[in-house]
């Protein structure tokens, strides 16, 4: 038990010995704290002896208002040397703002000792420091950073505010005379750099501090290379720009060797590898590059250019600036520029010169030159200076010629200019040559080198009459000689035109088109001109290849408004053949001319009529025209007519005055129109104008069924009237009766000469053939013997003035005519006369005896009474039924019908006495010098004597004996 | 429009004599004319550094003048002025070469206007050792200011820009000060104040 005992008591010492001894290191207070301060940094360094103890509590007290800083419980490093030990500090203000007071104690668990004696650390707020002052000063920071300031007010003036840049900030006091504010995420500053400015209430005192704000370096794009074979020069691009300058700016080194040459660096050798230290205020950035000398070579640029030039081609020599060139296999781009710019690649060890093809002659060219390394080619070298040269004239290219034919064997040979790529030197003239195939015609004209056009006048070559050719041949000369000829055949191309198609401009140009023709295999060549033109017209044209089926033509001298004709050649042989034409406008107008209009008044109605507009006014396609009236200052409109149509008849108008319009129109609009007014006048004279014209038909109607009947008169005969027989007489009376003796007066032959149908064009007499005179129905059996110088003859008589030849007669078409016109003369009676008498009479026909036109009817020469008048001889009545004249003689009238010679009077009649007392002609001696019956009808005059006025219907009664064989 | 006028002369009043002007005349135009551009740069130098739109400091003259006579004649005025525009030309040097040191170039117009205002004062004191007849040759017209010390008590970039304010401050006094000065030897010298 003892033993229990004195365990116990030396477990209880040993644990009060161990308490006793903690307690003694805790109770060790921390000897020679001292401080060490970064005023840069911040940081306050901050040491002291602290035996055998590990942790610390550390307090950082504001001296001034013992405001507590910081308190923590640390583990602070031993210095091995003199068993120190250090903890470091941050502040957030600059440790000028004001004094800290800093203490420390040791710690096991929860024993801790006594603080240590505060140690201080002064501030600039000390009263011996009585100036103003503000901290940090020239503090670089980075964008976005946050930096607490903190002014210093002069002793005895009072604090006012903190302003950053002009931002009035938040202030926190630290001491009597300390402020601080604290700028928050803040932005790129100025290239001066950002004001922070404390105010007191002295404000001619300023205290303040200028803060940078920028970014740590960022280079890129790091790379050696050399020029000279030799040395590295080394280039990088800066990247984003830090906003800090010159003592601030970054610093650059490459394998440490620093580069005040902005983004290049230029080493003596060649290292192969390299680093690129960028260094600023915010921080540092390095970039490493690698390469072998032969994959880095960047040529400089060749010098002393010099060229060697011919009329197609050139040579350019160069020369380098580095002799180590020379074995160099390089690979040169020469750039050659002209009125286009091309580039052609040579090659060579230590190349120096190129040689250039395919150049212009007289043409100015301007050449630069590049290489790079032919092997392990890392990247073109630098362009030499641009040299310029000019190369040799040359002989011109043969014009394009082409032709333009007037209708009358003139024209002109037309070629374009040449353009500097073709004339190879100043042209000083053309000559021009036109030739026949047979070479027996030849002329020959020099011309201007401004000429490109030569009239010509074909019609004095008696080649060009005939099959044979005439060819122009233009040649152009310059400088250096002539070029070959161009030749064009000239010949009026009088093919008939092919139609025009209409094409629409589009913005390429006026598009054609066509089928492929195998025959032309030489090509085609389309031509356009004003359409306006008619001779020696301006044309212009292009030649294309077989193969084409389209082109666009586009002109800079195509204007809107006008009409252009595209005709398209194609070259089966030497001459071209057309075929096709087009025509089109670059931009329809609106007509600039309008119609001319008329307007008449037609009844009541007003008839307005115009004539096309002329081509030039037309400015676009016609599509139709606008007919309006004009209500006062509207136009009111009345029609829309097609193209085709230029009348118009406006119908239930007022009698008033009328305004009409007539506008044409394209597709761009209508022009201004033509206007014409006319008075409507009261339309009565129009009703009588109606029945005038309605009795003219009806007048017409009969005459037309007159002609049908006399046509059909052997029917209407045989229908109505048909053949009485000749009365039986009792003995020979007929017989003894005897011929009667009678002499025929002067004119008894009579020919009716009819007047034909009056051709107006041709105004000459038709022939009629003789075998109709056969088939009259009247003269066919008549006994007549043509060759009877004193038989009767028929004749119709033209009206004319020229002598009227003799003519074969055909009843029908006398009758016929003699309905129509009213000017036969019919002579009728049963003796002949001659037929030279005849034909005198005829020929002088002036004479009124001969001829008595519009008269109706006219008997035997006039001389009524002298004349035989078959008894079934029907009396041709040439009255015109339209004549208003009445018909005269009405004992002639009424002759026509079968009047048997036995039948008469006892008397002859006269005139007055029968009308008295009108006797039958049946059995009445007729006169021989007479045209009427010697005894004439009583019914038939009395007929007569009932309508005297109806001519018609006895024009009709003749007209059925005139049919009488 | 008067501003204008003046900015379209010529850098040196010698450059295009007005006609019927005199020496004095020519030189009083010229410092009002540097007057005027000091004037104007510091109002570029303000609108940078907006703080000082509103300071008006103490701090008493940087370049003063030491008279030895009680009442210098106007010759010795302007000998004096030669003096003082030589100081102030030296402290243009000095913020010409600082302000390359601490930034660089800066906006185009405001180096423009500060190489005329140096190339205007260079003008000046060649105008006022002629004026003053300097036959021993004693008077100097390059800058007298070595710009090796320290700009300003406060130091810093800000005590910089203080120091900046204070000279082009100093430069518009004396270019003010010389175009009197050299009015009252004009007006002495040709009997009329009309330049």
């Amino acid at each position: 038990m003892p033993n229990y005992g004195s365990v116990w008591v030396a477990f209880v010492l040993l644990g009060i010995s161990a308490i006793n001894t903690q307690a003694k290191i805790a109770s060790t207070v921390p000897q020679q704290v001292s401080l060490s301060a970064n005023f840069f940094t911040q940081q306050l360094s901050i040491s002291w002896l602290g035996g055998e103890a590990t942790t610390f509590d550390l307090i950082i007290l504001r001296t001034e208002f013992n405001e507590t800083v910081f308190y923590d419980t640390v583990s602070a490093v031993v210095n091995q040397d003199g068993g120190q030990h250090q903890w470091t500090w941050t502040s957030v203000e600059p440790l000028e703002c004001t004094s800290l007071s800093v203490k420390v104690r040791s710690r096991e668990g929860k024993t801790k000792s006594e603080w240590s004696e505060p140690q201080i650390l002064e501030g600039r707020d000390l009263p011996s420091n009585s100036d103003s002052s503000m901290f940090p000063q020239d503090r670089t920071v980075p964008v976005g950073a946050n930096t607490t300031f903190c002014c210093i007010v002069e002793e005895g003036k009072d604090f006012k505010s903190i302003l950053y840049g002009s931002t009035a900030m938040n202030v926190k006091r630290l001491s009597r005379r300390s402020y601080a504010t604290t700028a928050v995420n803040q932005n790129m500053s100025g290239q001066t750099g950002t004001n922070v400015v404390c105010l007191s209430n002295d404000p001619t005192r300023l205290s303040g501090t200028v803060i940078f704000v920028g970014y740590p370096p960022l280079p890129s794009k790091f790379e050696c290379e050399t020029r000279d074979l030799i040395r590295a020069v080394c280039q990088w691009e800066e990247g984003q720009g830090t906003n800090l300058f010159r003592k601030r700016a970054t610093r650059y080194s490459v394998n440490e060797r620093d580069c005040p040459e902005r983004q290049r660096c230029t080493l003596s050798h060649w290292d192969g590898n390299w680093t690129l230290l960028a260094v600023n205020l915010l921080g540092q950035y390095s970039l490493t590059d690698s390469a072998e000398l032969s994959h880095r070579v960047h040529p400089v640029a060749p010098v002393k250019l010099t060229p060697v030039a011919h009329a197609w081609n050139a040579t350019v020599l160069w020369e380098w600036t580095y002799s180590s060139y020379s074995s160099l296999a390089l690979v040169c781009q020469v750039e050659l520029a002209s009125h286009n710019t091309t580039l052609g690649n040579f090659s060579g060890v230590g190349l120096r010169s190129a040689v250039l093809l395919d150049l212009q002659p007289d043409e100015e060219y301007k050449v630069q030159v590049r290489c790079g390394s032919q092997k392990n080619f890392w990247k073109w070298g630098d362009w030499s200076k641009a040299l310029s040269f000019k190369t040799k004239p040359y002989v011109p290219d043969a014009p394009d010629v082409w032709m333009w034919m007037n209708r009358d064997n003139t024209g002109l040979v037309v070629w374009k200019p040449l353009t500097r790529q073709q004339s190879h030197g100043q042209i000083v003239g053309y000559k021009v040559t036109l030739w026949n195939s047979e070479g027996n015609e030849q002329h020959t004209e020099i011309l201007s080198p401004e000429n490109t056009v030569l009239p010509v006048n074909l019609t004095r070559w008696a080649s060009f009459s005939g099959d044979n050719k005439v060819i122009a041949t233009v040649i152009a000369k310059n400088v250096e000689g002539m070029s070959q000829p161009a030749s064009v055949l000239l010949r009026l191309i009088d093919d008939e035109p092919p139609a025009l198609a209409q094409t629409v401009y589009t913005s390429t140009g006026f598009p054609l088109s066509w089928q492929h023709n195998d025959n032309s295999t030489c090509g085609y060549l389309v031509e356009w001109c004003n359409a306006l033109c008619m001779r020696d017209c301006p044309v212009d044209w292009i030649r294309l290849d077989a193969g084409n089926t389209n082109i666009s033509v586009q002109s800079a001298n195509f204007q809107p408004g006008v009409r252009y004709n595209f005709s398209l050649y194609g070259y089966p042989s030497d001459f071209p053949v057309l075929m096709h034409r087009w025509q089109g406008y670059m931009q329809e107008l609106a007509p600039s001319s309008s119609v001319s209009l008329e307007i008449t008044q037609q009844g009541c109605d007003v008839v307005l009529t115009w004539e096309e507009i002329p081509l030039a006014g037309r400015r676009g396609f016609l599509l139709g025209y606008n007919v309006y009236i004009s209500n006062g200052s509207q136009l009111t409109r009345l029609a829309n007519l097609d193209l085709g149509t230029r009348t118009y008849t406006t119908k239930g108008l007022s009698v008033s005055i009328h305004k009409f319009t007539v506008k044409a129109y394209t597709s761009a609009g209508e022009d201004t129109g033509g206007t014409a007014s006319i008075r409507l006048e009261s339309c009565a004279d129009g009703v009588i104008l109606e029945i005038l014209a309605s009795l003219g038909v009806v007048t017409l109607l009969l005459a037309t069924v007159a002609y049908f009947c006399f046509k059909k008169r052997r029917w209407v005969k045989k229908a109505f009237y048909p053949d009485i027989p000749e009365p039986k007489l009792p003995g020979d009376w007929f017989r003894t009766q005897g011929p009667l003796d009678v002499k025929p007066p002067t004119h008894s032959m009579v020919h009716i000469i009819e007047k034909p149908e009056r051709d107006s064009s041709k105004d000459a007499l038709v022939v009629i053939p003789e075998e109709e005179e056969d088939d009259g129905e009247g003269i066919g059996d008549e006994p007549v013997d043509t060759d009877e110088p004193q038989s009767l003859r028929y004749y119709n008589q033209v009206v004319d003035e020229r002598p009227i030849r003799p003519r074969f007669p055909d009843s029908s078409v006398s009758s016929s005519s003699s309905v129509d016109s009213g000017n036969t003369d019919v002579t009728y009676t049963g003796i002949q006369t001659s037929c030279s008498s005849l034909v005198f009479r005829s020929d002088s026909q002036s004479s009124s005896e001969g001829f008595q036109p519009h008269t109706g009817f006219s008997v035997s020469s006039g001389d009524r009474g002298g004349g035989y008048q078959p008894q079934m001889q029907p009396v041709a009545l040439g009255g015109n039924l339209a004549s208003p004249e009445p018909l005269v003689e009405p004992q002639v009238v009424g002759s026509g019908g079968y009047k048997p010679q036995s039948s008469w009077l006892l008397d002859s009649p006269t005139e007055t006495d029968e009308k008295i007392s009108p006797p039958p002609s049946l059995g009445s001696p007729t006169s021989v010098a007479s045209t009427q019956f010697l005894l004439p009808d009583r019914e038939e005059h009395e007929e007569e004597r009932r309508q005297p006025s109806s001519s018609a219907a006895a024009w009709f009664t003749n007209l059925l004996s005139s049919a009488k064989p | 429009m008067a501003e204008q006028e003046e900015q379209q002369q010529p850098l040196t009043a010698s450059d295009s004599p007005v006609p019927g002007s005199t020496r004095t005349g020519r030189a009083v135009a010229l410092a009002r004319l540097l007057h005027h551009e000091c004037t104007q740069l510091l109002q570029l130098y303000k609108e940078r550094e907006t703080f000082l739109l509103d300071h008006a400091p103490d701090d008493g003259r940087m370049v003063s003048l030491s008279p030895e006579a009680e009442e210098p004649s106007t010759e010795e005025q302007v000998q004096l002025l030669h003096s003082a525009l030589r100081q102030c030309l030296g402290l243009l040097h000095c913020v010409i070469q600082k302000e390359d040191e601490e930034w660089g170039k800066l906006e185009s117009d405001y180096e423009t206007l500060k190489e005329n205002v140096q190339t205007r004062l260079e003008h000046l004191l060649h105008s006022t050792k002629d004026l003053v007849g300097d036959e021993d040759g004693t008077l100097e017209v390059t800058p007298n200011h070595q710009c090796n010390e320290e700009v300003d008590g406060a130091g810093g970039t800000f005590g910089l820009k203080m120091w900046i304010y204070r000279v082009l401050l100093e430069l518009i006094h004396w270019a003010d000060h010389a175009a009197k000065t050299l009015h009252v030897l004009h007006t002495e010298r040709e009997g009329t104040a009309e330049i």
